[in-house]
């Protein structure tokens, strides 16, 4: 497939304006500006793009909730605190194409009126932050950010807003929060950010890979993206494959890619000759697929019917090797850190679940762990306020259905069921 | 309206009700902790999570607003298994210490877990704490956190309500710990606010600690005693001994909120020092007495005195009860016209504070006052003096657009809430108001051209009143328009009009121009004293009769009383629970005045500075020794309840007025306060139809606001406003500052010198200046500096304030070691000090 969003990874210095602009950069912000901002929400409605930061929310729907009064100021908020563990795929973007970024958000403020823009970045990726900060500023001297820009009329400031190492920033209400000087904690949903969100004005808050296929939508048209891979859910993805392959990396196919073809074809096969245990879909709170599983087509859709989701398109691949207890109560353990200690289930619930599998792990379980395990789960799961304690449970309730066993020898045998030990 | 189903129950309810009220008005109580109903709603602790049909998740009642048609389950088994889940989440890391916990027997927690369960615990991992003892986070407030529930409600309320924002949360997910700024000692208003909402032993009353258990107190409801605002209040005792306050939720104006002074200084009740026996000066030493002796040695020197050389003075702290009998014994039994009931105000300046502010039209609530579009707020420091008045302003003004406008000098706490502030110079309100007066005029010259008031300004000159004032035209601008552009304004004029009643010409100019404009126009008035406002209306005034009346002849103030002392002419005066001694503005004088007094009788708590001067001294009561009436700076009488005998032979005021009374008059009293109140229900027609049910009464709505407790308009009232001139000394380089006072957040007059717990909050006299003030004399906050003005000199602690006007220094009329007094003559010009380090 001819790359979309990766496509100016391998062309040396493409984060530099110029060279940017030479592989046909900004082409799309120009030719969008001449659009009329409906125009451009209805396009990006045609193409059937969908949120790439987890939810699969229709983009262009989500634009057009916003209020078409002038006289409200508005923002646009692209969420670039990639911390879903697995996930890398915004920071190959942020790193090497920065103006791709700052095209598509710019291509978003004009559709959606907004004058002001935030780029929030995780506190780790100071590299990207300088990069983004960098190209800001060029963008800025070439006349596609600040006053009358190209002579249009529109004005559109952009700032980039280190995060300080919370997953929760992810989520989009506590992002917000963040910006404005708070501690971050999800906001209670409705009001939706479309009406009410930074500072209380009409905010539309987009992933880095969502608006990154902005420019291309503007170039080729709607009807070419929405030929590219499923009717449901178009478009390019980019897959971050992690864990036992060949090859592991970034990897931008057409969305329902299926995990056998990924991993196989384009990862080059496992990378001993254990065989797959089980592969994580879309980042660590995604349940995983077991072998069984393997010809899902890797989207929204597809996997949700699996019982499971397409997240932020981190795969994580795990051979034979793997201890399941022990993942399981890693990847819980991330989740009772991150827990922003806002509701009852989620910050008191999540660390509960991390002690029991804790002990499970150490051969300190007893009988009735995986039940009490499981009760927990149920105390949870809908519960919470926002969806990271969803999260937690959806990936320990993946490996207690698939490996309830391997549980269950913990306990009983004091040992692990894999490694022996 | 919408209708919605409720466990099948339909109902009808206002839009955007929440489904958690919806619930509660159908008949089904939802639990909660994160939930209050006046903070803002943040749906974290998951106790009121509810079914609603068609909806896969469980929704928190307490932030989602029911929608028509929807059908609500509040009581199925998935809703009562999350219930118990959560509590079982929340006993996880919970420190399990309720048998030596303050809150054990009437927490939440406790409550919610009896009822919801679980009744086994499941949780055998190793619990997390945050800290091994108790810690202090102020000289009030003790701290657990490991029995925190994290309803946040502690951070919130001291953010949205009080507006100190001193607290926060530390950490994150279960070590989320809400405290002080990581843990550090608490510089605030020291409300207490944050204990009040906690639900568990979290926040705990440090004085409070071990002393009692709930069930072992028993309470009365009442009204604080320190302010005008009239919160209500429980207090409750053990074994005689008051030990705690508190407020609650849907009661009183307050609902939950107290100020520090209401919280902790209920100590003075219970002080050793408080008097337990008459005293009767006998060789030069007041040495104790029987009953029987000193009110018959009271008979003895006032049967043969003229009524015109006798004079009474009683404490704005008395009930409405006791001031009523005792201006009909000073007037009607002693024939006296001489009565007053504060020491600190000029008799003709509270004449017209009471015309220009209108309390002889009746109550005005401050609810009403704060649904206008504008509301000004002047010559009040409403965030010291009225703490509670303060968080009510706040939170109204938060939720609804409207401008607030705040006149000070000083900077307080809810300028931030304002939308405007004007920093004007101290007792410049007149030379404010009337270049507002011209600036309203201006935009309505030809509406305006007959009305008296204009006629009045058209001597005065913009440029003037604003070199007066120090304030810049584009300032008045601003405000003259927004009150232009106002249908309705609300003007909150506090006790700076009585200090420098200059600015009543200016309030009362001001509102008759908005009222002639067809502008609905409401003013309320702030009062520092709780029952200040029931004094002038039982007529303890040597201007006006009870409910204002007009009197056949004025007599003499405070002042005129000890000018006549001066002058061997007054020879019988009754004090009962002034300490003009010390509060006095000019304090020598007050002493000589009341040594020359033939007969001084005063009546009191404890043996106060005048009390020590006098011939017989009268034990008398607090307010948890007595019944009777407050009515509060809105004209809102409420009752207050006696909680507790009085200490030894003391006895209530209202008994020792009616005993003295009935030696000159048999039929003198009514025999008990209810029967007082009941003829003055009869004598005086604004208190005629007074509820005074209502705000004993918990309202689940939390509607505090009540329109029946507000005393009715006045049927004629004979006030008017007088002619004054604010004058200030010269400014001298050695002398840059203007003098100005009030209260301290912390005190209330002397009266709070005597409860320990408020002593123990601020150490000694401050004296307040701007913070740019402070940095160009090379000062900084907390040093000890040298306050030096004309008539005296002291050393205080500086206080620096960012926001205050320039050349302007506060020093708060409560502390011993900055007597106010001895820097103010009264009828001299307001002092100029100088500051220099000490």
């Amino acid at each position: 497939m001819e790359k979309i969003l990766l496509k100016n990874l391998d062309k040396p210095d493409a984060h530099k304006i110029e060279n940017y602009i030479q592989y046909g950069g900004y082409k799309a912000f120009e030719s969008a500006l001449k659009l009329k901002p409906d125009n451009i929400i209805q396009m990006v409605k045609d193409s059937g793009l969908r949120g790439r930061g987890g939810a699969g929310f229709s983009t262009g729907l989500k634009w057009s909730f916003i209020p078409k009064d002038p006289t409200i100021a508005k923002y646009l908020c692209c969420n670039a605190d990639e911390g879903e563990p697995g996930t890398f795929k915004d920071r190959g973007i942020i790193d090497n194409d920065p103006h791709l970024l700052i095209e598509g958000m710019a291509i978003a403020c004009y559709a959606i009126g907004a004058s002001n823009a935030y780029i929030y970045i995780r506190g780790e990726f100071a590299f990207g932050a300088n990069r983004l900060d960098a190209a800001i500023k060029e963008a800025y001297a070439k006349g596609y950010l600040g006053k009358n820009i190209q002579g249009s009329g529109f004005n559109l400031n952009m700032y980039v807003h280190r995060g300080f190492g919370a997953y929760i920033c992810g989520e989009e209400t506590a992002l917000l929060e963040s910006i404005e000087g708070y501690r971050a904690q999800p906001r209670k949903k409705p009001p939706f950010p479309a009406l009410a969100g930074l500072y209380g004005k009409p905010t539309v808050i987009n992933n880095v890979e969502t608006l990154s296929c902005i420019p291309a939508i503007i170039e080729k048209g709607p009807e070419w993206f929405s030929k590219i891979g499923p009717e449901k859910s178009p478009g390019p993805k980019i897959y971050c494959v992690s864990g036992h392959v060949k090859r592991p990396g970034l990897y931008e196919l057409p969305m329902g890619t299926t995990a056998r073809d990924l991993i196989y074809n384009h990862c080059g096969g496992m990378l001993t000759d254990k065989p797959l245990k089980a592969v994580i879909p879309g980042g660590v709170s995604a349940p995983m697929l077991t072998p069984k599983d393997l010809d899902t087509p890797l989207d929204f859709d597809s996997l949700a019917a699996k019982g499971s989701m397409l997240g932020s398109g981190a795969v994580v691949v795990m051979d034979e090797s793997t201890c399941m207890v022990k993942t399981a109560y890693i990847v819980n353990r991330f989740f009772s850190h991150e827990s922003c200690g806002k509701c009852t289930p989620c910050r008191d619930g999540t660390p509960w679940l991390t002690n029991v599998l804790r002990r499970i792990e150490h051969g300190e379980g007893k009988p009735g762990d995986v039940e009490l395990l499981e009760s927990l789960c149920t105390n949870i799961f809908g519960r919470t306020f926002c969806p990271l304690g969803d999260g937690a449970v959806m990936a320990l309730r993946g490996a207690l259905k698939n490996f309830r066993e391997e549980f269950q020898y913990h306990i009983d045998h004091k040992r692990c069921m894999v490694s022996g030990r | 309206m919408v209708t919605v189903k409720i466990n099948g129950k339909e109902i009808t309810v206002e839009d955007n009700t929440l489904i958690l009220d919806a619930a509660r008005d159908a008949g089904y109580d939802i639990p909660t902790f994160c939930y209050q109903a006046d903070l803002v709603g943040v749906g974290s602790c998951r106790m009121c999570l509810v079914e609603i049909e068609g909806q896969k998740k469980l929704q928190p009642s307490c932030v989602t607003p029911v929608l028509h048609g929807m059908s609500i389950n509040t009581e199925t088994q998935q809703v009562m298994s999350a219930r118990s889940s959560m509590l079982e989440f929340l006993l996880a890391n919970h420190a399990m210490d309720c048998p030596v916990c303050d809150k054990g027997g009437e927490c939440e927690l406790q409550d919610m877990v009896y009822k919801f369960g679980p009744h086994t615990g499941r949780h055998s991992e190793p619990k997390f704490k945050f800290h091994e003892k108790d810690y202090q986070l102020s000289p009030v407030i003790i701290k657990n956190s490991n029995r925190c529930v994290q309803c946040m409600k502690c951070v919130r309320v001291c953010r949205e309500v009080v507006g100190a924002n001193v607290l926060g949360a530390l950490g994150r997910g279960d070590h989320q710990e809400p405290s002080s700024f990581f843990r550090h000692f608490l510089d605030c208003d020291q409300d207490g606010n944050c204990i009040e909402v906690c639900p568990v032993g979290c926040f705990m009353r440090l004085p409070y600690r071990y002393q009692a258990r709930p069930w072992d107190l028993k309470g009365s409801d009442t009204i604080c005693s320190y302010c005008g605002v009239g919160c209500r209040m429980v207090i409750e005792q053990r074994d005689g001994v008051v030990l705690r306050a508190k407020a609650q939720l849907g009661v009183g104006l307050n609902s939950e909120t107290l100020c520090a002074r209401g919280r902790f200084g209920f100590d003075f009740v219970n002080h050793p020092e408080r008097l337990t026996t008459p005293l009767i000066r006998k060789s030069g030493r007041l040495e104790p007495a029987t009953w029987e002796e000193a009110i018959n040695t009271i008979v003895e020197n006032v049967r043969s005195t003229n009524g015109a050389h006798i004079g009474g003075i009683a404490s704005p702290r008395l009930t409405n009860e006791e001031l009523y009998l005792f201006q009909k014994l000073i007037r009607g039994v002693l024939r006296s016209p001489n009565i007053d009931s504060t020491s600190r105000w000029e008799q003709n300046a509270v004449e017209s504070y009471v015309a220009a502010t209108g309390m002889n039209e009746g109550g005005v609530s401050v609810f009403d006052c704060l649904e206008a579009d504008t509301v000004l707020v002047i010559g009040s420091h409403l965030s010291d003096e009225n703490p509670v008045t303060d968080y009510i302003v706040r939170r109204i003004s938060a939720n609804r657009r409207m401008n607030l406008i705040i006149a000070s000098p000083r900077a307080m706490k809810l300028d931030s809430s304002a939308n405007t502030l004007l920093r004007h110079n101290p007792g410049t309100e007149n030379a404010v108001l009337n270049s507002l007066a011209l600036g309203v005029f201006a935009a309505n010259a030809d509406k305006l051209a007959n009305n008296d008031s204009v006629k009045a300004l058209k001597d005065s000159r913009i440029e003037d009143l604003l070199t007066l004032a120090g304030v810049k035209d584009s300032e008045i601008n601003t405000i003259a328009q927004k009150l232009h552009a106002s249908s309705t304004v609300s003007i909150i004029a506090g006790t700076e009009f009585l200090r420098f009643p200059e600015g009543t010409i200016g309030l009362a100019a001001l509102k008759n121009i908005l009222k002639s404009l067809g502008k609905k126009v409401l003013v309320m008035p702030t009062l520092d004293r709780a029952n200040q406002r029931g004094a002038w209306e039982m007529g303890v005034h040597p201007n006006f009769g009870p409910g204002y009346s007009e009197l056949r002849e004025k007599g003499r103030g405070v002042d005129g009383m000890l000018l006549a002392a001066q002058n061997n002419q007054l020879d019988v005066l009754y004090v009962i629970g002034s300490d003009i001694a010390s509060m006095y503005p000019e304090q020598e004088l007050a002493v000589s005045a009341l040594q020359k007094v033939k007969f001084l009788v005063v009546q009191d708590m404890f043996l106060t500075d005048t009390a020590k001067l006098a011939h017989v001294v009268l034990p008398g009561s607090s307010f948890g020794e007595k019944d009777g009436t407050f009515t509060n700076q809105e004209g809102r009488a409420q009752l207050i309840k006696k909680l507790l005998p009085t200490p030894g032979k003391a006895k209530k005021d209202i008994d020792i007025i009616r005993a003295i009374g009935e030696h000159f008059d048999r039929s003198f009293g009514p025999k008990n306060a209810l029967l007082v109140l009941d003829e003055i229900r009869k004598e005086v027609p604004m208190y005629k139809d007074v509820n005074l049910l209502f705000n004993n009464r918990k309202n689940t709505e939390n509607k505090l606001d009540n329109k029946a407790s507000l005393v009715a308009a006045a049927d004629s009232a004979a006030l008017s406003i007088g002619e004054f001139k604010t004058k200030v000394e010269r400014k001298t380089p050695d002398a840059p500052f203007q003098l100005v006072t009030g209260n301290h957040l912390f005190h209330s007059g002397k009266y709070s010198r005597m409860s320990r717990t408020l002593l123990g909050l601020v150490q000694g006299g401050e004296v307040e200046i701007s913070e740019e003030d402070a940095n160009s004399l090379g000062l900084k906050n907390g040093d000890r500096v040298k306050v030096r003005g004309r008539a005296y000199e002291a050393t205080l602690t500086l206080r620096t304030k960012r926001g205050t006007k320039s050349g302007v220094a506060f020093i708060g009329e409560n502390f011993d070691d900055a007597p106010i007094g001895k820097f103010f003559r009264r009828g001299d010009d307001i002092p100029r000090v100088g500051i220099t380090k000490a």
